[in-house]
């Protein structure tokens, strides 16, 4: 049986549908099973960042409405082999789904798949509670800003609530010459208020726009560093010790280390 | 708010006047933003008040972690209480009707744990150095 990861933040534009994105396609690479379930219902846009937006006949009101079988509304990605998506409703509002439903909707899809991975949408009302209701672990994704870390912390508290234990961290949009002038927290920094795993780092990177815009995940570009950045994390999510990259020459790696160890 | 600094010279406490209190709680975890404590006593929090929490107290606030939300020791009126933690860098401090906050612009990080109350009518900080109280 898979497990389920909801992708969640607080606040918004951090990096959450980019992160559900690349690590399916990442994990997929690997050879697992993989469904990404798009929970930000009314403001999807997982499919679009796949490249699949043209393929969807239903959605996930579809299938928990019961105008659909769940295998009707699974789109099966284009390029990664194994790699699935539940579209959002475009239309609907976040009511449309309880979190009941949404939990015995992960259920049946844990059956099929390795990995049940849920692109939580913004805020922390009842689209939140229905994105992580199924969920048996969380990411919680985080920009170096502090009103983002700010969200992040408060996520954190509700999913400590929830009894979804030990949320794991990934700073996105770490920019090492900001952090290294003062300009931006720093991965201590954070790690200092929210005291959680460190599951990864991504780099700002223009090759996330770029790829996003054309529909296909970044993880897949050899010579990017957010590329690399997540092909590492997926590696970590499969249980391996895998060191953390050097973002900046002479950075702040080696103090990471010691939090890194414990972390498979 | 920072003049208790330049005077890290260590003073005997005084618990509200009392020598044993048992009215006092414990919480063994980090308050994050938004969650909120309020008790009619002591508290005492293994973990840390992180910015966006809020603890109140009428009597004193132990904090074994970093203090960066908003405390309030001594609410209710009580001039005595104090809020002592291993880092204290609050977002706002308050005992009984006293309120505080940092100075602007200035982020000191303090390195050792610190204690804060009324002195002389001002809410002081002095270093904690950890000796027995009376
Ligand atoms: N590491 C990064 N470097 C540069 N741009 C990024 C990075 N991560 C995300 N973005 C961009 O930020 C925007 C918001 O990302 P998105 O994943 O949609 O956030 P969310 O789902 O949390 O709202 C998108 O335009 C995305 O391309
Ligand atoms: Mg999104």
């Amino acid at each position: 049986m898979g497990e389920v990861i909801v992708v969640t933040s607080g606040k918004g534009g951090v990096g959450k549908t980019t992160t559900t994105a690349n690590l399916g396609a990442g994990l997929a690479t690997h050879g697992h099973r993989v469904v990404l379930v798009d929970a930000d219902i009314g403001l999807r846009n997982l499919d679009v960042v796949l490249g699949l937006e043209n393929r969807i006949v239903y959605d996930i009101t579809d299938v928990t409405g019961g105008h659909c079988r769940l295998r009707q509304a699974l789109i099966k990605d284009k390029r990664f082999e194994g790699l699935f998506l539940l579209p959002a409703a475009q239309t609907k509002d976040k009511t449309a789904v309880s979190p009941d439903q949404m939990k015995a909707l992960c259920e049946e899809l844990k059956q099929e798949f390795d990995y049940v991975i849920i692109d939580c949408p913004a805020g922390i009302e009842q689209g939140f509670r229905n994105a992580i209701a199924g969920a048996d672990k969380a990411i919680v994704v985080t920009t170096p800003e502090v009103a983002a870390v700010r969200d992040a912390d408060r996520i954190i508290g509700l999913l400590e609530a929830a009894e979804l234990r030990d949320p794991r961290l990934i700073i996105n949009r770490i920019r090492p010459r900001m952090v290294r002038h003062g300009d931006m927290m720093s991965i201590e920094d954070i790690i200092d208020i929210l005291a959680i795993d460190l599951l990864g780092v991504v780099p700002e990177d223009e090759m996330v726009v770029i790829s996003t815009n054309r529909g296909e995940p970044v993880v897949q570009d050899e010579r990017s560093r957010s590329g690399q950045a997540y092909r590492n994390i997926v590696r970590r999510i499969k249980g391996e010790a895998v060191p953390m990259m050097n973002l900046d020459e002479g950075g702040f790696v080696s103090r990471f280390l010691r939090r890194m160890i414990g972390l498979s | 708010m920072d003049k208790g600094r330049e005077n890290p010279q260590h003073r005997w406490l005084s618990f509200a006047g009392e020598p044993v209190d048992d009215n006092t709680i414990l919480i063994q975890r980090t308050l994050r933003s938004g969650q909120k404590v309020h008790y009619d006593g002591n508290i005492v929090i293994i973990g840390d008040i992180n910015p966006g929490a809020e603890v109140v107290a009428t009597g004193n606030i132990i904090v074994m972690g970093a203090v960066r939300g908003v405390v309030h020791a001594g609410a209710g009126g009580n001039e005595k209480a104090m809020v002592l933690a291993f880092r204290l860098e609050p977002t706002q401090l308050r005992i009984a009707g006293h309120i505080t906050r940092p100075p602007d612009g200035q982020s000191s990080k303090p390195e050792q744990p610190e204690v804060a109350r009324i002195k002389n009518g001002v809410v002081t900080i002095e270093i904690f150095n950890g000796e027995r109280q009376g």
